[in-house]
């Protein structure tokens, strides 16, 4: 192996896969782009496998192998041409969820096409029957945007103006739909134009060998890394509180993890039958699950190429919650379901490396979306937006507060950018006391955030979790707090929940709340559950916690004995 | 998976029993792998194996 | 009077670097002493010992890490924060992003101050600044007291919800607490940083009033000491932007210090593209353990106000923007678990040093890849002042060469390949991602090391031109007598194409570029003050902005008219496409005021001819293996002069390593300037 070359390739090519991130956060629309930061930047080869990746967003990582190799199963390889560009979003064709849309161009070097420039972005309005693309309350697929497969958005360079038509047409904000996809052509004509220069440089034959060596290495570390975790079969399983349609019914997350060697299975047999609600995953979340949760235990320096992921298996049932069969709605799966996921397999994993695993984080993106007709401009706004959550505690450190769940690496929209973006005033944003698990190391906590509305009218939807069944703790730690989302009608004086303001069925995933004027809306995230036994923690860290206000000093003497000094 | 004979949609999907991938049916390769155990459709005979172990280590368990 | 006399000095790790300047001969001079670290100004007045009579130097301007090291080191102020009531929690919450993905072991990040120093007092503005609630001022009296009766707290940092665009708010919390709790350090962010984005603005507000007493305190003790030598009205201090300000100006924000020294070497970049002719320079300043970029684009400097102390804590004023990796010549060789050669970002730094430095240092490092490499001579390393141990540099690296089954010459080349790709990184950062065209640059290279990996950067990146200035071992020192006081303000007035008030973007301006004046004058700078005005602007609904100059205060239907067309075709050069008929939206005025002061006169070298004198020859590998390759000292250059690669240029505190194939010509002021 020329290890020398393979470092330099390596590195320019995260590198150009950075500036296509760069591009495509500087010119995008939607604050989930360009806040949040909800996109990948990706190269494959010709076959699809992922040769280098700037992940900005880790849900999507295990997707993007999947994409590319199941629109080459639809548009064979001879029929793609220089300067095209494929846009595909479809869950049922190795897509992630409907909002996650995927853009790939080709790289002709002296005629021959060698791999694809990639990007993957999460647009925030979709069509469907709810604004922003997160009905809760969906039954079929059909209900939650616009289904696109593999078609052609640019043909030989120049718009495809009747696929543009057609996608415009279907969404209620098509002059931000339009910069974003635009934004996301942008990062593939980059990433096309200096990996076809990369190319030159170094020769075809180079570029093969090395990027063929390139993944054997990522395959080679990640199996020494595997053989380093005690061998066994471990299992562990999670419920989720509800699909947004039935409130009686509960889901169950269920892994068996096989370590053997150099190679690992995630076996999901056992977890439950799909939902009738949106919160059901595809095989392209179950699979990036897995692969998330495996990055978490492994060493993060590794190459992360499709290399990495050789020495990982999925088995992901047919018709069940993480492998779901059309036509049933899937939205929640990638947002909901994936960090549930996750939290499963590290849970499974916490008996044979303590020190790579952590108790439940709050495991939900909160995912309030909402839309409406701006009273003053007239034009139509649709947002989707997500809020932090607390980390759960570590064998080694309290979990972290406030911060994006595991499937994500977003941010929080500004205060000053939502209000001078949305008709909404927030009039608060502050941590919730003592949320975070007791334990050695406690769990971080999470935050509520309290908005008042400014407009006529805004229809709201939210695809949550953790509102009935808390994080778990670890080792002896105790529960994490759980979110709720309350609103206060213009007029009274309490907080309800959704089931009790609207006759939902579920407090934490609904659809087309009408939320009006002068009424307000409280979202509450979930905080992460504790590690280790309460009575083990440093008293010094316990005074700390109070004097901070993280935890009141009655719980602190409840968990901790605390006495006042 | 099948696409209808004009190709512009999908008439059916199909999937792995254990692992849970779709298996074309246009694709030779997918064809050439893929089992029928039980009466089921499977992607390759290590999903056949899988299965069996794990009904068995069930079972087991179970007694 | 113009200054006659300078004298730059930058204040760094190891050395204190000194550049004179005296207009009546016409000569520069340059030299170093050791930092001292606990009180940088005795090592200042060490090396000011040298100068022959003190008291007739006009100016004296410093670069110092007092506010870098404060926020690196955590040894600022306890600061109490002050916000609107709602939102404490804010700088803790913080943007809810993490370092890195995958890595479970990750702490994050602790703002400045602690949450229980944290207060609230009603009142809000909303967006659109109507007045929602009134400030309580009662309540800011009762924290007043509270502060007092606490005792500890040393320094207040406020900020409010959409001060920038109404501040009176701030402005009144301030004036209360000022009144009630006389001689305490107040920051207020509309006087910081009067930008959107709360947690950032807090952020930088919460920065300033941390640094307050510790910066105040020790340029009050260096006022003292210069004073004593009666030069003490004669100081100016370095800010982050490379501008000058006064001693007390800049004690007054010292979050506005946060960047001092490195930025010498990328305004002395500027003075060299005004001299040269060249619009186009990347920096490349390299030293023991780390390696800055920056660029100089159309003969001005990149500004950035997206800098962070540690990740996650933004400071968001406008500073010089300087990309630094942890790359350098003290960058360790390891293998990882994979069997990869990878080069740092762990340093051997000043002690142990490299193995060649024979101060008990075991690793391999760049420095001694350059040795076996015979790049660097290891009996005139700093110019002869310091031998190296070219043995112990092999040991080194054959321990590396043997874990990679490579002969040591190639281990040592492949370490010096892979660090130059660490800071092609750092160069791609600079250029590429920001849409700049590496073809369209020349490398400037500074620092002890920057000379000897010119030519491969120049080779790897598509640099075409390369430069060596003078003195590029204290180039940063060389730009502090180059500069001028400067100030820079911004400030977030929103508006759309559709509904553009020009009245009101004028009144907005006009107010900036009084301020910045205003500033300068303040402080005593009476010479005439050149204004640069800009625009943030982009599409509406976009989050990032493209800067666009702008003429005057005025807005008039012509520049506006102008303005809209000047952003679609730059959207369209940045990006490779734009939105024609699109709504465009700006976000951020801002404006540069530099008090203009007269430069020091470069003389021109005496003409010469052909090729120099060569002073020798060594050994050196390059990527064909190995060149009996002729050396020269740099002493000599006649301009005009041509070198032909490859060859070695050796210099005081520095080498020049040209590669074969390269040519270097000696243009009329001693830059060498090289063509691949």
């Amino acid at each position: 192996m020329d290890f020398v070359t393979m470092n330099i390739l390596e590195s320019s090519m995260v590198s150009l896969c950075k500036e296509m991130g760069i591009v495509l956060m500087k010119t995008s629309y939607s604050t989930i782009f360009n806040e949040a930061l909800d996109f990948t930047c990706g190269l494959a080869d010709m076959n699809g496998d992922m040769i280098a990746v700037a992940d900005y967003c880790p849900a999507q990582i295990g997707g993007m192998p999947l994409l590319v190799k199941s629109c080459l199963k639809e548009i064979p390889i001879d029929e793609i041409e220089e300067g095209d560009v494929i846009l595909h979003n479809d869950p049922y064709r190795g897509g992630l969820h409907t909002p996650e849309h995927t853009f790939f161009k080709p790289i002709f070097v002296d005629g021959e096409i060698m791999g694809f420039a990639v990007a993957i972005g999460h647009i925030a309005e979709v069509g469907g029957m709810a604004p922003g693309g997160f009905c809760g309350e969906a039954t079929e697929i059909f209900q939650e945007g616009l289904r696109i497969p593999p078609v052609k958005i640019k043909k030989r360079g120049k718009d495809n103006i009747e696929v543009w038509k057609l996608l415009l047409a279907n969404v209620r904000t098509p002059r931000v739909n339009y910069g974003d996809l635009r934004a996301l052509i942008a990062a593939v004509d980059l990433g096309e134009k200096q990996m076809t220069q990369i190319y030159k440089k170094y020769g075809k034959e180079k570029i093969k060998e090395t990027v063929n060596d390139l993944l054997l290495y990522s395959e080679r570390r990640m199996r020494a890394e595997l053989e380093a975790i005690p061998d066994g079969i471990y299992a562990f399983s999670d419920t989720i509180e509800s699909d947004g349609i039935d409130a009686e019914r509960t889901y169950t997350v269920a892994v068996e993890v096989h370590k053997r060697g150099g190679e690992i299975i995630v076996d999901y047999h056992g977890s439950s039958p799909q939902a009738s609600g949106p919160i059901n995953a595809t095989l392209g979340v179950a699979t990036s699950a897995a692969y998330n949760a495996v990055l978490h235990m492994t060493d993060p320096t590794i190459p992360r190429n499709s290399g990495c992921f050789r020495p990982i298996r999925v088995m992901a049932p047919p018709g069940t919650i993480v492998n779901v069969d059309f036509p049933a709605p899937e939205v929640g799966g990638n947002t909901e379901t994936h960090p549930r996921i996750v939290g499963t397999i590290l849970g499974a994993m916490a008996p044979a490396i303590p020190n790579r695993v952590m108790a439940a984080e709050g495991a939900t993106h909160c995912n309030f979306v909402f839309g409406g007709v701006d009273a003053d401009t007239g034009e139509y706004f649709a947002c989707y937006d997500l809020e932090a959550v607390g980390w759960g505690g570590r064998a080694f450190a309290d979990g972290n507060d406030g911060v994006d769940s595991i499937n994500g690496n977003c941010r929080i929209t500004p205060v000053e950018v939502y209000e001078t973006r949305f008709p909404w005033r927030i009039e608060s944003l502050a941590f919730n006391v003592d949320a975070g698990g007791a334990g050695e190391f406690r769990g971080g906590v999470g935050y509520s955030k309290q908005m008042l509305c400014l407009n006529d009218e805004i229809i709201c939807s939210q695809m949550t979790d953790r509102h009935l069944l808390a994080p778990w703790g670890l080792n002896g730690g105790t529960e994490g707090g759980v979110g709720a989302t309350l609103v206060m009608k213009n007029g009274r004086e309490d907080w309800q929940t959704m089931r009790e303001a609207y006759g939902k069925a579920s407090t934490s995933r609904y659809s087309n709340v009408s939320i009006r004027r002068g009424d307000r809306v409280r979202l509450v995230t979930p905080g992460g559950g504790g590690y280790g036994e309460p009575a083990k923690r440093d008293p010094a860290a316990v005074a700390e916690d109070v004097r901070e206000g993280y935890v009141s000093k009655a719980a602190a003497q409840k968990h901790y004995g605390y006495q006042e000094a | 998976m099948k696409f209808s004979l004009n190709g512009l949609y999908i008439e059916s999907y199909t999937k792995c029993a254990n692992c849970g991938v779709l298996i074309y049916e246009a694709s030779a390769e997918d064809s050439a792998r893929k089992k029928v155990h039980d009466g089921s459709i499977y992607c390759s005979q290590e999903c056949v194996d899988w299965k069996l172990d794990r009904d068995a280590r069930r079972a087991k368990a179970a007694v | 009077m113009p200054d006659r006399k300078i004298i730059g000095i930058d204040i760094g790790g190891t050395f204190t670097d000194f550049v004179s300047y005296d207009a009546a001969t016409g000569t520069i001079e340059n030299w170093k002493n050791l930092t001292t670290p606990s009180e940088p100004i005795e090592g200042v007045l060490q090396g000011l010992g040298q100068v022959d009579d003190v008291a007739s130097v006009d100016k004296i301007r410093l670069g110092t890490t007092i506010a870098t090291n404060a926020l690196l080191t955590r040894r600022g102020a306890k600061v109490a924060y002050v916000t609107t009531s709602g939102f404490r929690d804010v700088p803790f919450i913080q943007r809810g992003d993490r370092r890195s993905h995958y890595d479970i072991t990750w702490i994050k990040t602790k703002p400045l101050m602690k949450r229980a120093d944290t207060y609230e007092i009603g009142g809000r503005f909303s967006a659109k600044g109507e007045l929602v609630t009134a400030l309580d001022e009662a309540a800011v009296r009762e924290l007043a007291a509270t502060i007092k009766a606490d005792g500890t707290i040393e320094a207040i940092a406020v900020c409010t919800l959409f001060s920038y665009i109404d501040p009176s708010h701030e402005q009144r919390i301030r004036d209360i607490l000022a009144e009630e709790l006389p001689g305490m350090p107040i920051s207020i962010s509309y006087e910081v940083l009067p930008k959107w984005k709360e947690y950032d603005r807090a952020s930088t507000t919460i920065a300033d009033a941390y640094l307050k007493p510790i910066v105040s305190d020790n340029f009050h003790r260096m006022q003292k000491r210069l004073d004593a030598i009666g030069i003490g009205d004669r100081i100016g201090v370095i800010k982050s932007n490379g501008g000058e300000s006064t001693l007390k100006g800049a004690a007054e924000a010292p979050v506005q210090m946060t960047l001092s020294g490195p930025t010498g070497a990328v305004v002395a970049t500027r003075v060299l593209s005004e001299l040269t002719g060249i619009k186009n320079l990347v920096t490349f300043d390299m030293g023991g353990t780390s390696t800055d970029c920056s660029t100089v684009v159309d003969g001005m400097e990149h500004v950035t106000t997206s800098f962070e102390i540690e990740w996650g804590l933004p400071i968001q004023i406008p500073m010089i923007d300087i990309h630094t990796i942890g790359a350098g010549g003290g960058s360790i060789a390891w293998i990882d678990k994979g069997g990869m050669l990878r080069m740092g970002p762990q340093s051997a730094g000043a002690a142990p040093g490299p193995a060649c430095y024979g101060r008990g240092g075991e690793n391999a490092t760049v420095t001694d890849a350059n040795v076996v490499l015979g790049r660097i001579n290891p009996n005139y390393f700093l110019g002869g002042k310091m031998k190296l141990d070219a043995e112990a540099a092999h040991r080194a690296v054959k321990r590396i060469a043997d874990q990679l089954g490579l002969e040591v010459d190639a281990a040592a080349f492949a370490m010096v390949q892979i660090a130059n790709n660490n800071m092609l990184g750092a160069l791609r950062a600079v250029l590429l991602q920001r849409g700049l065209d590496p073809r369209d640059f020349s490398l400037v290279a500074s620092g002890g090391a920057g000379p000897v990996h010119i030519c491969d950067l120049m080779d790897i990146s598509g640099i075409p031109q390369g430069i060596v200035p003078n003195y590029p071992g204290q180039f940063s020192a060389f730009g502090f007598i180059m500069t001028d006081a400067r100030v820079d303000r911004h400030r977030t007035v929103q508006q759309i194409s559709k509904y553009f008030d020009g009245a009101r973007a004028t009144a907005a301006m006009t107010e900036l570029v009084d301020g910045a004046i205003a500033e300068l004058v303040s402080q005593g700078y009476q010479q005439k003050v050149e204004i640069y005005r800009s625009i943030e602007a982009r599409y509406f609904g976009q989050n990032h902005e493209l800067e666009l100059s702008f003429p005057a205060n005025q807005f008039t239907e012509e520049t506006i008219a102008s303005l809209w067309e000047r952003f679609h075709e730059e959207h369209q050069n940045r990006f490779g496409f734009s939105i024609p008929g699109e709504t465009i939206e700006t976000v951020n005025l801002k404006v540069v005021a530099v008090a203009v002061s007269e430069k020091p006169q470069m003389r021109e070298l005496e003409k010469g001819e052909g090729t120099p004198a060569s002073s020798g020859s060594r050994k050196v590998r390059f990527e064909d293996g190995w060149h009996e390759v002729k050396t020269y000292d740099r002493g000599t250059f006649k301009q005009g002069q041509t070198v032909a690669g490859p060859a070695i240029v050796e210099e005081n505190a520095s080498v020049t390593i040209l590669q074969p194939k390269q040519t270097l010509r000696v243009d009329r002021l001693g830059n060498l300037i090289i063509s691949a």
